[in-house]
């Protein structure tokens, strides 16, 4: 499941990953999530913006599995993907990070990145091996024996980060992951996530943050109420007025 | 029981040998409990006392099956002992009706358990908590119920009579022994394993699990059915061992001095249970005469255990043992 | 309809009343902290014990020794949720999330330690409880129903009544609702969550406890007396809708009648079969119950 070569090409080529479609969800009489359509190309790195409530995590919840849409569809590579278990997405490379930190607390940290590493198919010595390589790149040597529940907020969300690279995914899915987090810890992410952008890692990354939103981003998809506002460049979106409106329309409520 | 060997050796990988070597000092700890017991009948010769370590194996068995259910999945099924009812009641009819041979039976229940475990194991899939407690007591309560009164075929409480295996007391404890160390070393090894992973992920958070590619599902179900035949394979054993059968087997009752001795013995942790399983018998037998009030005492001690002490015995020990070391 | 069903109805609709004492508590414990107590047969042996020890040992009169049950199971109530159910959500128990898994452990080990007490220290045997009146049949209709029964089911429908009405109207009533809406919400609202969660423990207790007072001349005292009554509570209060008073009462009367009807027109034997099997097909396919909030899923 390495994309590296793969995902380089497809960039080059314009190849469509992922291709949301009509997409809607309604909770009783509330429409969390309204006919939205996006595409996704292999390689991007798309910010998902939007005031909270506006519909971002339920899209999020949708592409990995957690959820059904109660209309459209979601293609991942040209095949239909919206009724899949979330297990199964993972299996096909939709990697999910969620804005509430899980991990499993009662094992340790590596123990943490082998779950992903060997339910994704690697063998025991090169699942060890690259959390191994996952642990150093994260900076988590020095709690690597403690168990996930006694780290710090922000070592956990590294530890998830982890978890979800341990097998590069087709597409990583990550939800605020620099909510709440030191400043360090931000580094250590953005780096991260910049350098497996380079190697052509397929990102959608949804963020309140807008200086690391312009930092890593080229494009951006804004939400409110459950539509897609605008899709564009991340400067005419964070430009145009109706998105300026969402946001300040949304504090003022 | 105090671990038989210091911190495991630093593999050249640290990682996962480390992980695994928590598992594997309780494997270790085990094994040297084990070979206490196998020591035992040198200076122990009396036939009553034999008989209530051959009981205790028995509970060590179930409580080490349902400690793989409950305290590495996370599911608490209440009808680890309806289970060991199911593989005594299978064996014995095949014996009773048709003079199968104890062994064939033996192989029998554990399938039969097995099968229901896993029909049950899915049919609780969604279920958590205190619902997933309510149904399987409620299927426990039902199969006791169905033994109970089928008095055509069970003859009910007055037992089924079938036949034994070994003649000698000596016999059955090292037959039960052996089957409690092979059933340690099988549990071990399925830790150890990327099964052991799963499990646990699955018990501490179900969601996350399924994110990370886990087939929830397979080893939920899975884990239901390895546990219902451990389950069934001890209560066979013991059918043959007390030649009879009855309903008392799969009273709740029995489910609770289970779900005492693992939570006693440490849940999560493969020694505690173990170990916990005989010192819970033993003394229960032993103060038995003494006053009585060791039911009591067993069960206040789940409360202050689950309160105080989720890793039971084994953890306190572990504790004292690294403090000492220390000091 | 003939006599005899009108006599089953009857009976079974008398019977559903008091299985409602039991199921109304374990739903607001649902209710207000969302776990299932599996020592709740134990506070229905504490109420049958205390009636009948308090009215015999000490010569109290019954229409004191009553109510003294329902203290004593209030007492119990109290003391349970404030030693180990008050941990669960201060967070200081070596749980952490696992709530549930807790709950039913502790309150698991609960029910055997005071089975295994009383059987100790009170002894394995049963005690008849006295009847409150010493009339032993009376005619009701087509129905002969002994006095003590007739007269237990009203004072069952009272208790019951006023409950109800304590927990819609007064003011704690309103607390405890908001608390089993959403606790994080009422404790920011103000709401003393963990006197909530006290006082529903110890309505819970206190009304089990009546019953068992009320059915002790019949259902003698005796350590396990209570484990059947919590069986059926607990497939009343998923029959019912977990949380839901009115769904515990209405899933009492009718679990009543079924269980009457079915012992004579279906079997006798297993009688106490039906609910475990209308629990298990409820729990598989229908959760919530009849009026019960979705039962959480993964």
């Amino acid at each position: 499941m390495g994309i590296d070569q793969d995902g380089r090409a497809a960039l080059e080529a314009g190849m469509t990953l992922l291709s949301v479609r009509g997409v809607s969800k309604r909770f009783g009489g509330l429409t969390a999530v309204d006919n939205v359509s996006f595409d996704v190309t292999a390689g991007e790195l798309v910010g998902l913006i939007g005031p909270n409530g506006s519909g971002k995590t339920t899209l999020l919840n949708i592409l990995s599995g957690l959820a059904k849409p109660d209309s459209g569809e979601i293609l991942l590579d040209g095949t239909p993907c919206h009724d899949l278990a979330p297990e199964r997405l993972a299996q096909r490379g939709v990697m999910r990070m969620f804005q509430l930190t899980r991990v499993f607390r009662r094992m340790n940290v590596v123990d943490n990145l082998l779950v992903a590493g060997r339910a994704l198919g690697l063998g025991a010595d090169e699942a060890l091996s690259r959390a191994d390589a996952l642990i150093a790149e994260l900076r988590l040597d020095v709690v690597r024996h403690l168990d996930a529940g006694q780290l710090s907020g922000g070592q956990m969300k590294l530890l998830e980060f982890g978890v979800c690279f341990m097998v590069p995914p087709r597409i990583a899915l990550l939800d605020e992951p620099f909510a709440a987090v030191h400043p360090t810890m931000k580094e250590i992410m953005g780096g991260f996530i910049r350098s497996r952008h380079g190697k052509g890692q397929t990102f959608i990354l949804v963020s309140h943050d807008m200086p690391v939103v312009v930092e890593l981003c080229p494009r951006a998809v804004c939400m409110n109420a459950g539509r897609v506002i605008i899709d564009a460049s991340t400067r005419e979106v964070l430009n145009d007025p109706r998105v300026i409106e969402a946001y300040l329309g949304g504090q003022a409520a | 029981m105090a671990p038989s060997s210091p911190t495991s050796p630093l593999a050249k990988t640290a990682g996962a040998q480390l992980a695994a070597s928590k598992t594997t000092v309780e494997f270790r700890a085990a094994l040297a409990a084990m070979a206490v017991v196998a020591l035992i009948p040198l200076g122990v010769s009396n036939a009553y006392w034999l008989g209530v370590l051959i009981v205790s194996m028995y509970f060590a068995i179930l409580a080490g099956g349902w400690n793989l259910l409950a305290g590495y999945t996370g599911q608490f099924s209440l009808a680890p002992a309806t289970f060991a009812m199911i593989g005594a009641y299978t064996t014995g009819l095949l014996n009773h009706y048709y003079g199968v041979p104890p062994l064939l039976g033996i192989v029998a229940a554990v399938v039969v358990s097995g099968l229901i475990g896993l029909l049950l194991g899915r049919a609780v899939m969604r279920l958590v908590g205190p619902y997933l407690a309510l149904t399987t007591l409620s299927f426990a309560e039902i199969m006791r119920l169905v033994a109970s009164n089928s008095i055509d075929i069970t003859r009910g409480d007055l037992g089924l009579g079938v036949a034994g295996l070994l003649n000698s007391r000596i016999g059955w404890y090292y037959l039960f022994l052996g089957a409690l160390v092979v059933l340690l070393i099988l549990f071990y090894l399925l830790l150890r394993s990327k099964a052991g992973l799963f499990l646990q992920a699955i018990r501490d958070d179900e969601v996350a699990a399924r994110r990370a590619g886990v087939n929830v599902v397979f080893w939920k179900t899975a884990a239901f059915a390895m546990s219902a035949a451990a389950s069934g394979f001890a209560g066979a054993l013991y059918a043959h061992f007390a030649e009879l059968v009855t309903p008392e087997l799969g009273l709740i009752g029995q489910t609770g001095l289970i779900v005492s001795m693992t939570v006693i013995g440490g849940m999560g942790t493969l020694a505690g249970p173990l170990v916990a399983a005989f010192l819970v018998y033993v003394l229960s037998e032993w103060l038995r005469d003494v006053g009585g009030y060791q039911l009591v005492v067993f069960a206040a001690l789940v409360i202050i255990f689950a309160r105080f002490f989720r890793e039971g015995l084994w953890g306190l020990t572990r504790t004292a043992v690294q403090r000492w070391r220390r000091a | 309809m003939s006599g005899i069903d009108v006599d089953l109805a009857v009976n079974g609709l008398i019977t559903g009343l008091f299985y409602a004492l039991m199921a109304v508590g374990l739903s607001l414990i649902f209710g207000i902290l969302k776990i299932v107590n599996f020592a709740h047969g134990e506070f229905y042996m504490i109420g049958a014990y205390a009636y009948t020890l308090i009215a015999l040992a000490l010569g109290v009169p019954v229409w004191v020794a009553l109510p003294l049950a329902f203290v004593a199971g209030a007492l119990l109530g109290w003391i349970t949720e404030r030693t180990l159910m008050r941990p669960l959500y201060a967070g200081y128990t070596s749980w952490g999330l696992m709530r549930d898994e807790y709950a039913v452990i502790v309150t698991f080990g609960l029910s055997l330690f005071l089975i295994n007490l009383v059987d100790k220290v009170i002894g394995p045997y049963a005690y008849r409880g006295p009847s409150l009146v010493e009339t032993s049949r009376v005619m009701l209709g087509p129905v002969l129903i002994s006095g003590h029964r007739l007269l237990a089911a009203g004072i069952a429908i009272a208790v019951i009544a006023i409950t109800v009405a304590l927990i819609k109207w007064s003011f704690w009533g309103q607390q405890i609702r908001a608390v089993s809406q959403n606790r994080l919400g009422a404790s920011l609202a103000g709401i003393d969550t963990a006197k909530a969660s006290a006082i529903v423990f110890m309505l819970s207790g206190g009304l089990a406890a009546f019953a068992g007072a009320l059915l002790s001349p019949v259902i003698n005292a005796s350590p396990d007396v209570g484990v059947f009554p919590a069986i059926k509570s607990y497939i009343i209060v998923v029959l019912g809708g977990m949380g839901s008073v009115p769904g515990a009462i209405i899933a009492s009367l009718a679990l009543g009648v079924i269980e009457s009807f079915g012992a004579v027109y279906l079997s006798y034997q297993y009688r106490d079969a039906f609910g475990l099997i209308l629990l298990i097909l409820f729990l598989l396919f229908r959760p919530q119950g009849l009026f019960g909030e979705k039962g959480r899923e993964v």
